[in-house]
């Protein structure tokens, strides 16, 4: 009964759709005796979890697929105790330390070290090392990435680690070069088209090819994203044509709305209300910057040519500062006053 | 206006003069002026043609005399607005003179001023007191007559009359004619030197004159020749002449002219009531032109331009002019909008200083509004609903600088007149009874001394001597009636003491008239120095109680509180049983009250003294009276509803003020009111402060006698003895945004706007940010339509773009790096800045900064989230911003609107699915809130039926549980019970300890076990068991059993939830 995009997930290497290639050298790699740690990176949605996944069940074979959740308190040194979640087999760890924020040191110190200093119990697991996957690596702090440099190196009998991360321009230069680097490219919008066909087929549905390139192109190459929205389509209405309208998810409708209402009236009252919408969004937790990547795109179909690239330039502009900044509603709100500036004193051909 | 009088005067301009030469004149005669008619001259700008005409035109008709009456009428009334403008400041005697001299021949500039009229009034009735009336009636019947003209032209005109009857008709038509134009300028000038008249300015007479020595025989010559070319000429020329006539009159009337100043001067006091009416009348038409509501802003700017005085000679606040003492005696203002120069402050302490009233809201009291740009509507309205006098700025320094001391005879003035006696009446009454009271005590005193003197009680002699007592004791009440306000509060002390006895007999169960009956203390609660101890004190005394007293300078703890007071609390009094041997014994006097003062200085030290107070006053045998401050300090919550509470308030400055001035009455000092006032208000009515200020006064004086405390004296003292208030939010914002806060006569400098940050530091920014949209930005008042509209963007941009910047600055703060010397630089990024851009009139109350909640709200979504996709995790692979982004839109249509659509068909697939990811009721209660937009919480409609059965169902099922909350796990860590849990294993070092914990580690598994039971049966007893097996081990080696224990307790883990797909969960209540 799960959603498609679980129910279809490939499990091997060998039923990996796309990048057949990087799924080669994943699976030599496990066979060899020298499983080196990994630094698997690329946008979400590319398949860097299911590729984990699929490798270290070349490891460990089908054991891996058994998995559970454990939670766990640490403690900090100001005795603050956070709840962490981990996944585990009996052969590998999987964490996300970014969910304990700033104190995401004490729980990779603890942790590993932990799991490193013990032998894999199960003699007749086929690597004597555990594998211990880091979720969200690029959004670990610098602390928690110093931790884990001595880590890598000192309990390497006993200790593998895959790191993901979006991107490795986060991760300093010291865990970079202990790692191998492996790019997960996004799909490109042909295999997307591929892989939703053959969903549909599987699901017996029909097949509207037009529809699934609309959905590729929608996705931005995300192929989570594009088999949830190629389920809620399926999902609310009975009959799919190549016309069938894209829903697109609450959030960006309402920034939708916020761009339109922004281009539709420029003054204080107006950005009062934008606050009121923008404070919306991100206590329904859309990350700052989503909001603001979304928010310039909208508004950019709409504006002159001219104008482009100087609201490109003040939105990359208050992006850093969200990452700078604590309160991110001030640069949000700055960016929206400034974009409404720029865009009357266009609309009134003066400059002021 | 200018339009107005243009249409008015265009029969004339054609009449001819020249008027290039006009111009050219006035500003050649006018060198030695040349700023003040200089400014006519720019007023007059647009009017050139105007002035031209008007000039003119009195040349020409004159001779011709009253006929066209209109066009008579006409030049006069110009001449009048200049004179007017022009000669604000100047006394306004040049102007009258001249119609002396030469009223007939001369054109009769118009503005023939009210003293003019009144000297020769004054001439020609013998009988000076009389004179007035008479000038008065008989312009009233003259007015009757002609036009019902105001007072002042009644005056005029009847003076007039006297010389020229037909002449001063037309002038008389013209100017009412000019009136009715709504001429401002020219009733500000005839109100001008109305008032002036009054004064009686010898001095300024003189002085003038002087001035215009030089200039005499040319102007005379002139005036001899033509008075048509004077007329041309600027209005320079009329006061020279005028001025000339003046010395002239003097020189011939010589005794006359200085026998009736003199006497009016007398008469002011005596004639006062019919004087001051015209006097006050005066004033009145002059205020009144700026006002209509409507919009009142354009037209007094423009006066006062107009008026010439304000803008050249004003460089910043110089030009404020000294008045006569106590000038605006009795007089109520009230200020609105933003005035030129002054700040609305500095006003408000200048018709203080001369002893007016300034009241924050116009009434029908109000005597006059100055009016500033920008005022407030509803201000605007009542001012229109009152028909109140509104002024400019000018127009207050004209008062101030006009009106005689102590407000002459008016009768604002004469009313403050006869209060002031009252008051010192009363003073004085005051001072007689608090000298009785101390001859009574000096008596009583020799008397004891006297029999003492064989015992040698010396300390009471050097107690009594009243001298050495501070002021705040000598002046102590010793009456009910003497405590300045809260009389009420008082009384109800009062008699709640008076019953005490009776209620203790009904056991605290008769309410009573005030409901006091039920309760056995009091708590007495208000700011400091506003009488409440020794109003307890003087209760106490008039009620026969002795008094024991306890209060910061003791320790209060719980047990000192608790043994110490029970002595007190069973026991009578025995100071009545024993006395000096020539006292009797008064037996009666055995009751005792306690008085807690400082209540709620109870402070770390006296742990627990809050509560035993508390306990105590529940029960206490004798009345018991708490003091404190500040009620709602949430340590003072033991006193809740324990007892009856009695809030003083602080005094009115007027109840303050007569016992103050009681007291510098008898310590002979001379303080004006105003000053007393002004310390009242500085010390935000603190009665003791203010006997304390005057003490120290007292001893300056002392040392320097000669040094009376004046007004700025009085104010720089408040200001030293200054308590600072803490604003609230609140404040703070409505200050920083204020238009004043940023004018260019605002004194406030960047570190006062500054320093408004650090009221709190914490809000403040956050206010702002929440408010600075909400003002109607002063900046960009100067702009219209289109560019207004950009301005205001422009100016929201830059204030949101500062406020980025301060977050900046904020993250250095408080980030990683904790910088906190740049919280100045915080305060100018994020609030002083932005409000200087914004800074304008706020168009709603300042609303409380939604930051908090908003930051809140989203930390308990995220939890939600988080907790989410820790369930869907063994399914799905997002990280928890994918979850929201991607998944929730589908579940939420998985699960939210498919029972919206399907109803209770669509239950059991909805859970199915939920079951699917491991998601809970309270999961899909959460993915509800979650909804954004479309999805919006409130747009979900569920039908109470589907929801029932939904939650039914759900319960009914078992579902699978991905993991067991962390708190359930908790009990095996704590099993083993040298390792109480992971945590504690990990901090502790010496085994010592760990086994000195043991005990209590058993307590609060007990406890831990009574809660977690429901879930943790199976787990926990296996648990324990392999604690015990633990404990042996750990005993050998403490060090290894910890990462041990931690290995056992993943063990555990794995045992308990792995079977957890098949393990079916306890229906969850």
């Amino acid at each position: 009964m799960a959603l498609l995009v679980d129910r279809h997930r490939p499990r091997s290497l060998d039923t990996l759709s796309y990048h057949h290639d990087l799924s080669a050298r994943l699976r030599s790699l496990a066979q060899s005796h020298d499983f080196p740690h990994l630094l698997m990176y690329g946008p979400s949605g590319a398949g860097k979890k299911t590729r984990t996944i699929a490798t270290l069940k070349e490891l460990y074979g089908p054991g891996v697929e058994k998995i559970k959740i454990d939670n766990r308190v640490f403690q900090t040194t100001s005795n603050r105790k956070l709840e962490f979640n981990i996944v585990s087999s009996v052969y590998h760890l999987e964490i996300t330390p970014s969910d304990v924020g700033t104190y995401d040191r004490v729980v990779v110190q603890e942790l590993l070290k932990e799991i490193a200093q013990t032998q894999q119990v199960d003699l007749s697991a086929k690597q004597r090392f555990k594998v211990v996957v880091i979720n969200e690596a690029d959004h670990l702090t610098r602390d928690a990435q110093a931790a884990l440099r001595r880590t890598m190196e000192k309990y390497s009998p006993n200790l593998r680690l895959i790191l993901l991360a979006n991107s490795t321009s986060n991760i300093i230069a010291p865990i970079r070069s202990r790692t191998l680097l492996v790019r997960v490219a996004a799909p490109s919008e042909e295999e997307i088209c591929t892989i939703l066909g053959a969903s549909a087929k599987r699901e017996n549905w029909s097949v509207a090819p037009g529809l699934n390139k609309r959905i590729a192109k929608e996705s931005g190459r995300n192929l989570r994203r594009a088999l949830l929205m190629f389920e809620a389509i399926y999902a609310q209405s009975e009959k799919v044509s190549d016309s069938t309208p894209i829903p697109p998810p609450d959030w960006e409708a309402l920034i939708s709305v916020v761009a339109k209402e922004i281009l539709e009236e420029r003054s204080p009252a107006r950005l009062l209300q934008v606050r009121a919408r923008l404070y919306d969004l991100l206590t329904h937790c859309i990350p700052a910057t989503t909001i603001l990547k979304t928010l310039t795109f909208k508004l950019i179909v709409n504006v002159d040519d001219t104008l482009k690239p100087e609201v490109i330039k003040w939105s990359a502009f208050y992006e850093h500062r969200i990452t700078q900044g604590s309160k991110v509603i001030f640069h949000l709100e700055a960016f929206v006053a400034k974009f409404m500036r720029i865009y009357e004193s266009y609309l009134m051909g003066m400059d002021f | 206006m200018p339009a107005d009088i243009r249409s008015f005067f265009g029969g004339k301009s054609s009449q001819g003069s020249a008027t290039s030469p006009t111009k050219p004149s006035a500003k050649k005669e006018t060198p030695a002026r040349s700023k003040r008619s200089r400014k006519v001259v720019d007023d007059s700008d647009d009017d050139d043609d105007v002035v031209v005409t008007k000039a003119s035109a009195p040349k020409t008709k004159a001779p011709s005399k009253a006929k066209p009456e209109v066009p008579e009428g006409e030049p006069t009334t110009t001449s009048d607005y200049f004179a007017s403008s022009k000669k604000r400041g100047r006394p306004p005697k040049s102007d009258n003179t001249d119609k002396d001299a030469k009223s007939s021949s001369s054109t009769a500039t118009r503005a023939e001023s009210p003293k003019a009229s009144k000297k020769s009034t004054e001439r020609k009735n013998t009988t000076d007191a009389e004179s007035r009336r008479g000038a008065k009636r008989a312009s009233a019947l003259l007015d009757d007559e002609k036009q019902g003209d105001d007072d002042i032209f009644a005056t005029e005109y009847g003076k007039s009359g006297k010389w020229d009857d037909d002449y001063k008709e037309e002038e008389n038509d013209d100017d009412s004619d000019d009136f009715d134009l709504s001429v401002k300028p020219a009733s500000g000038a005839r109100g001008r030197p109305a008032s002036k008249k009054r004064s009686a300015f010898d001095e300024d007479d003189e002085d003038v004159v002087m001035e215009d020595v030089p200039h005499r025989p040319a102007s005379a010559a002139k005036s001899a020749t033509s008075q048509t070319q004077r007329k041309r000429k600027s209005e320079a020329v009329d006061k020279d002449d005028d001025e000339f006539e003046v010395t002239k009159k003097k020189a011939g009337a010589g005794g006359k002219s200085k026998k009736p100043r003199a006497s009016t001067a007398k008469k002011d006091q005596p004639e006062s009531k019919e004087i001051q009416d015209i006097f006050d009348s005066i004033p009145t038409i002059k205020a009144p032109s700026p006002p209509p509501p409507p919009d009142p802003d354009a037209k007094p700017s423009k006066f006062v331009f107009g008026g010439g005085k304000s803008r050249d000679p004003v460089s910043g606040s110089a030009d404020i002019p000294v008045g006569a003492e106590n000038c605006l005696a009795g007089l109520t203002f009230v200020f609105t909008g933003v005035l030129d120069t002054l700040g609305r402050e500095e006003g408000q302490s200048l018709v203080k200083r001369y002893g007016g009233k300034v009241t924050t809201a116009p009434s029908g009291k109000t005597n006059f509004v100055v009016l500033g740009s920008d005022a407030g509507p509803a201000k605007l309205n009542t001012i229109a609903k009152h028909n109140l006098k509104t002024i400019s700025e000018e127009g207050l320094f004209e008062l101030i600088r006009r009106l005689p001391a102590n407000g002459g005879d008016g009768k604002a003035a004469e009313k403050y007149e006869a209060k002031k006696k009252e008051d010192e009446e009363k003073v004085q009454e005051m001072a007689a009874e608090i000298d009785a009271e101390e001859k009574r005590k000096a008596e009583q005193k020799r008397k004891e001394s006297k029999s003492s003197q064989m015992t040698k009680v010396s300390n009471d002699s050097k107690a009594t001597n009243v001298d050495d007592l501070l002021w705040t004791s000598k002046y102590a009440p010793t009456s009910l009636n003497m405590i300045c306000g809260n009389k009420g509060a008082v009384e109800k002390l009062s008699s709640w003491l008076k019953n005490w006895r009776k209620s203790a007999q009904a056991n605290f169960k008769k309410a009573g008239k005030d409901g006091s009956g039920i309760y056995r203390s009091v708590m007495i609660h208000g700011p400091p120095g506003i009488g409440k101890t020794t109003a307890a004190h003087l209760v106490a005394k008039l009620e026969g109680y002795d008094v024991v007293e306890s209060n910061a300078s003791d320790t209060r703890s719980k047990k000192l509180v608790e043994t110490g007071l029970l002595g007190v609390l069973d026991t009578t009094s025995l100071q009545g049983y024993f006395s000096t041997s020539d006292k009797k014994v008064d037996s009666g006097k055995k009751n005792l009250v306690l008085i807690m003062d400082e209540v709620d200085g109870m402070s770390a030290g006296d742990r627990g003294g809050v509560g035993a107070m508390a306990a105590i006053a529940k029960k206490t045998q004798i009345p018991l009276i708490l003091i404190c401050n500040e009620r709602r300090l949430p340590k003072m919550k033991p006193f809740d509803s324990v007892t009856f509470e009695i809030p003083f308030r602080r005094p009115t400055v007027e109840q303050v003020r007569a016992r103050l001035l009681t007291i510098c009455f008898r310590e002979k000092m001379k303080i004006p009111p105003q000053v007393l006032d002004s310390l009242i208000e500085g010390t935000h009515a603190d009665i003791r402060q203010v006997i304390n200020m005057l003490s120290a006064v007292r001893l300056d004086q002392n040392e320097q006698p000669g040094q009376a405390l004046d007004y700025d004296k009085g104010k720089q003292m408040s200001k030293a003895w200054e308590k600072h208030i803490i604003l609230k939010p609140w404040d703070i914002v409505g200050k920083i945004l204020s238009p004043q806060m940023f004018s260019q006569a605002s004194s406030a400098t960047l570190n006062d706007k500054s320093e408004l940050y650090f009221n709190d530091h914490e809000f403040s920014y956050l206010m702002l940010q929440e408010n600075y949209l909400r003002t109607k930005p002063a900046r960009a008042n100067n702009y219209e339509g289109k560019e207004h509209k950009l301005k205001l963007l422009e100016l929201a941009d830059n204030a949101a773009s500062s406020i980025s910047d301060g977050d900046l600055v904020d993250r250095m703060i408080h980030g990683s790096q904790q910088q906190w010397s740049l919280m100045p630089t915080h305060a100018m990024f994020s609030f002083v800045r932005p409000a200087s851009y914004m800074y304008g009139n706020m168009m709603e109350r300042p609303a409380f900064t939604s930051w908090l909640g908003q930051n809140s709200k989203q930390g308990k979504l995220s939890r939600y989230v988080k907790e989410i996709q820790g369930r869907m995790r063994l399914r799905a692979s997002g990280d928890r911003h994918e979850i929201r982004q991607q998944y929730i839109p589908l579940l939420w249509d998985k699960l939210v609107s498919r029972l919206m659509v399907d109803g209770k068909d669509g239950v059991e697939d909805v859970i199915d699915f939920m079951d699917s990811y491991f998601l809970t009721r309270e999961d899909w209660d959460a993915l509800v809130e979650l909804g954004l937009g479309p999805m919006d919480e409130s747009k979900v409609k569920l039908e109470t039926q589907t929801k029932a059965s939904f939650t039914r169902l759900y319960n009914q099922r078992s579902h699978p549980l991905p993991y067991m909350k962390a708190s359930n796990v908790l009990a095996p860590k704590k099993a083993p019970k040298e390792k109480p849990d992971i945590e504690d294993a990990i901090d502790e070092s010496d085994d010592d300890e760990v086994l000195a914990d043991e005990s209590k580690d058993d307590e609060e598994n007990d406890e831990i076990d009574l809660k977690k039971d429901k879930l943790i049966r199976v787990p926990k007893k296996s648990a324990a068991k392999k604690g015990s097996a633990k404990s042996s081990t750990s005993a050998k080696g403490k060090g290894k059993s910890k990462k041990a224990n931690e290995d056992d307790f993943i063990d555990d883990e794995d045992d308990a939830p792995k079977p957890k797909k098949a393990r079916g969960r306890k229906p969850k209540a």
